[in-house]
């Protein structure tokens, strides 16, 4: 009877359930998703401030080793691993460019730190001006606040998208390569897992390219690390989410409602984090190398939908790009798009938001299934663990795992 | 199919005090282990008088049973069971808008009370609710000058002599027909029907919204709460059951997925969005967990027939309220609280989000509900004892009474105890009733019904 009580193992569990409600008999029952979604606030709630504590300890480590001579670094980082929980081992290799020297290592954490804090004040900001300030400041004030080259280290943060340097920009390529699936030098490896609909903002989304080789990497602590489609996923990426040419703008984040009631379909304007995809050196998918059977396209792509019809890409997704995926999707479902909420874990559960499907789970509509139910059993790897990446290392406010469009 | 067993336990002797001592009376439905599907029992009501017990299944089917009309002064049990009527209530649909099936198990059954020979039951699946009309036929013309007996037309050519069509009698028919339906007023999957204490109008409940409808009208009716927030983001509760007062017509309560019972007037106001009170317990902080607003979510909630106490059944426990007192419930019982720290593999497993029903002894001194592994249990309010009880047909011999049963959370298990690790979780008892008036209760396991009543001497 015992199971994993950990934030992971119960987020992974929630988005499978609530992707599989999709499918079930009667349509999707509100009540049951609203309750799941409960469970993967607060499970996220935990895991935020596991990292957190941990990051945070990890800086206070480093700044320990800083004052230490340089031959002994190693020797820290030795102590501090044994001492470190899994998840935090797990950071390592993302966080610290896996083998990296403690100089880009100390940076990085620091900088990922700096992020977190920011974020944390964006996420509070965002809270409170949520009705009044639909357009993103977090990634425009994160973006400034971002060097490049750091931005390596971001890989493991669910940072705004803009808070990557651009493509191609240089950077200490020692916490990225090791990452790489392949020798290539790649864009870094924080992916904007969304796609903005203004194409404002689709500049400023970073080129995901590493996450799924990432996150194996990164899964090493804990298991044997998988290489789920890196290469593909790579490309995948790259087309999904044109590489930003800007750095500094802000992304504009966009969700689309569908009233069951009036069916009118209504596209919200909301300030959100991008969420790094595959990122997370947590997701059981990656480590695992498999993707959860019906895993639910988390926070991510938006995806254009009418009433009444299938659901197609997005005129922003470089489709071209996409490879093998046949038209109308229909073996990938584009991840959706984080939604913004309430990150305060001491916040009103009453504030935070129900993702845009919530409004679909009602009408069951089978559209917002990207796929045919029947296929539904065999999701492509890559929607696995997209999404299940996409979850647990999202820093984003999101409770629900599937946001409409 | 239905076999019927009919096992009268008739206990002597010893035994006595005020505690019921409960006995195997009747099981109902299929042995085999194997269960189909559309067999599960999704409902189980008694009508008024507790003349009839009506059950509903996935397959959308209704199953009447009435009870023998024994002579009481000779007979040591009270009368049995039997299968009365059998119709389709509900068919499977498609809502080609919405892409949407529409599944046809029977959510709830509410009897009418009886005005004429005939009986009314309202029953309903997640969107249309359905008024049947269950009448008796014991009689039929014979004698027509026109027709056969067999129903073929005579050549009138034939026709020499008139008589006059009489009425004979011939083997007892009990029909069902349709006498209202009342569709396409639920966005939602409906949870609750409830009839008002004025008998002629009653309340539907969705996730979202309450519906007051008029009996006699099927295309027409008044919504009267609306909960679902302008930005469907903004959702955060689900309304999950709902019923009227038993006594003033203008009075019903509504509870929702954060655990709070909300109690409307509607003479206050055409929508009922503001309530009249709020009852609402506060969270106990050190219980707290990632599974707090799942097992905090109402699954029932039942009026007492006196109508001033309500009861409410959560995940781990009921609780009893005084329609008085807002703030905080006048009793609390646990009905399994060793499953508190097995949240996380329910959750897994789904079994956390089982809607567990409860209802009120006639008298209002013992509530009851369901548990897992078929057990039920019972909790009387005045002596503050409990009892947990196996519906199975192996324990069950004739002329025995029923064995309290005991579930040993943790530590050295007794003889006779079962270790909550070896819980059948898939036997779960979701649907139970109790007679208005006698202590006879009809238990439903996944697909069979269990009736008991206490020993009669």
């Amino acid at each position: 009877m015992e199971c994993a009580l950990d934030a992971q193992s119960l987020i992974s569990i929630s988005l499978r359930k609530i992707h599989s409600s999709r499918t079930q008999r009667g349509g999707i029952k509100l009540h049951k998703n609203l309750l799941v979604s409960y469970v993967l606030r607060n499970a996220r709630q935990l895991y935020l401030s596991e990292r957190y504590a941990e990051l945070y300890r990890r800086q206070q480590q480093q700044q320990q080793q800083q004052q230490q001579p340089p031959h002994h670094q190693h020797q820290h980082l030795a102590y501090a691993a044994p001492g470190m929980t899994a998840s935090a081992a797990d950071f390592g290799p993302l966080q610290l460019g896996g083998g990296g020297d403690a100089e880009a290592r100390e940076p990085a954490a620091r900088h990922q730190l700096h992020q977190l804090h920011q974020l944390h004040q964006l996420h509070l900001q965002q809270q409170l001006h949520q009705h009044q300030h639909p357009a993103p400041r977090g990634c425009a004030a994160a973006a400034a606040g971002a060097p490049a080259g750091g931005a390596g280290a971001l890989s493991e943060l669910p940072g705004c998208a803009a808070l990557q340097p651009p493509h191609g920009a240089p950077h200490r390529g020692q916490p990225l390569e090791p990452l790489q699936p392949g020798p290539a030098p790649l864009p870094p490896p924080a992916p904007a897992a969304l796609c903005p609909r203004d194409p404002r903002a689709s500049a400023a989304c970073s080129a995901p390219s590493a996450p799924p080789g990432a996150a194996p990497q990164a899964a090493a602590a804990a298991s044997p690390p998988a290489s789920p489609a890196p290469a593909s996923s790579s490309g995948f990426y790259r087309g999904a989410y044109p590489a930003p040419s800007d750095f500094g703008v802000h992304c504009s984040s966009q969700t689309t409602v569908l009233d069951l009631d009036t069916h009118v379909v209504t596209t919200v304007e909301n300030g959100y984090l991008h969420q790094d995809c595959c990122a997370s050196a947590h997701c059981p998918c990656c480590g695992h190398g498999a993707p959860g059977p019906g895993l639910a396209s988390a926070a991510g792509c938006k995806r254009k939908y009418y009433p009444g019809q299938e659901e197609e890409e997005d005129d922003d997704d470089d489709a071209g790009d996409l490879g093998a995926e046949p038209p109308g999707g229909a073996t990938f479902a584009p991840c959706k798009r984080a939604r913004f909420e309430d990150f305060c874990p001491d916040s009103s559960p009453d504030a935070s938001n129900i993702s845009n499907l919530i409004s679909i789970f009602g009408s069951g509509f089978s559209g917002l299934v990207s796929r045919q139910p029947d296929s539904s059993e065999q999701p492509p790897p890559l929607n696995g663990q997209l999404c299940a990446k996409q979850a647990l290392a999202s820093l984003g406010a999101w409770t629900r795992a599937i946001v409409a469009f | 199919m239905f076999l019927k067993f009919s096992l009268r336990s008739v206990f002597y002797g010893a035994g006595g005090g005020n505690d019921i001592q409960w006995c195997f009376s009747q099981v109902k439905g299929a042995v085999d282990d194997d269960v189909a599907e559309a067999d599960i029992i999704s409902t189980v009501e008694f009508n008024h008088s507790g003349e009839l017990l009506a059950t509903g299944d996935k397959g959308g089917r209704v199953v009447i049973f009435q009870q023998e009309q024994e002579n009481k002064i000779q007979s040591h049990s009270r009368g049995e069971y039997n299968v009365y009527s059998t119709f389709q209530s509900h068919e499977p649909e498609f809502d080609y808008l919405k892409s949407l099936e529409i599944e046809e198990k029977i959510n709830k059954i509410r009897w009418l009370p009886q005005k004429n020979a005939a009986q009314f039951l309202l029953s309903t699946n997640d969107k249309t609710i359905k008024l049947w009309k269950i009448s008796e036929r014991d009689k039929r013309p014979e004698g027509y000058n026109l027709k056969e007996e067999d129903g073929r037309y005579r050549d009138p050519t034939t026709v020499t002599t008139l008589r006059v069509p009489v009425f004979r009698p011939m083997d007892l028919m009990v029909e069902a027909s349709p006498r209202r339906i009342f569709a396409n007023a639920h966005t939602y999957h409906i949870n609750s029907i409830s009839i008002n204490s004025d008998y002629e109008t009653y309340l539907s409940a969705d996730d979202l919204r309450i519906n007051l409808w008029h009996l006699e009208i099927t295309d027409r009716s008044f919504n009267i709460v609306d909960i679902k927030p302008a930005n469907m983001e903004e959702l955060t509760e689900v309304i999950t059951a709902a019923e009227f007062h038993p006594n003033s017509c203008n009075t019903f309560v509504y509870s929702s997925s954060k655990g709070t019972i909300r109690l409307c007037d509607m003479r206050a106001s055409a929508l009922c969005d503001r309530h009249s009170k709020l009852f609402e317990e506060p969270e106990d902080p050190s219980n707290r967990s990632f599974f707090s607003e799942i097992i905090s979510s109402i699954s029932d909630v039942k009026f007492s027939h006196s109508g001033r106490y309500m009861m409410t059944r959560d995940y781990l426990s009921v609780k009893i309220w005084d329609l008085n007192m807002e703030n905080r419930p006048v009793e609390t019982y646990q009905v399994h609280e060793y499953l508190r720290s097995k949240l996380c593999s329910l959750y897994e497993n789904d079994c956390i989000f089982d809607k567990f029903e409860c209802c009120w002894n006639g008298s209002d001194s013992v509530v009851m509900t369901g548990s897992y592994n078929n057990f039920f249990r019972m909790f009387d309010r005045n002596t503050k004892r409990d009892i947990t009880l196996e519906a199975s047909r192996e324990n069950n011999k004739p002329r025995t009474v029923l064995k309290p049963r005991k579930v040993c959370a943790s530590g050295k298990r007794k003889k006779d105890e079962i270790s909550v690790d070896s819980l059948d979780f898939n036997k779960k008892i979701l649907h139970t009733a109790w007679h208005p008036k006698e202590n006879i209760i009809a238990v439903a396991t996944t697909n069979n019904l269990y009736i008991f009543q206490d020993k009669v001497n």
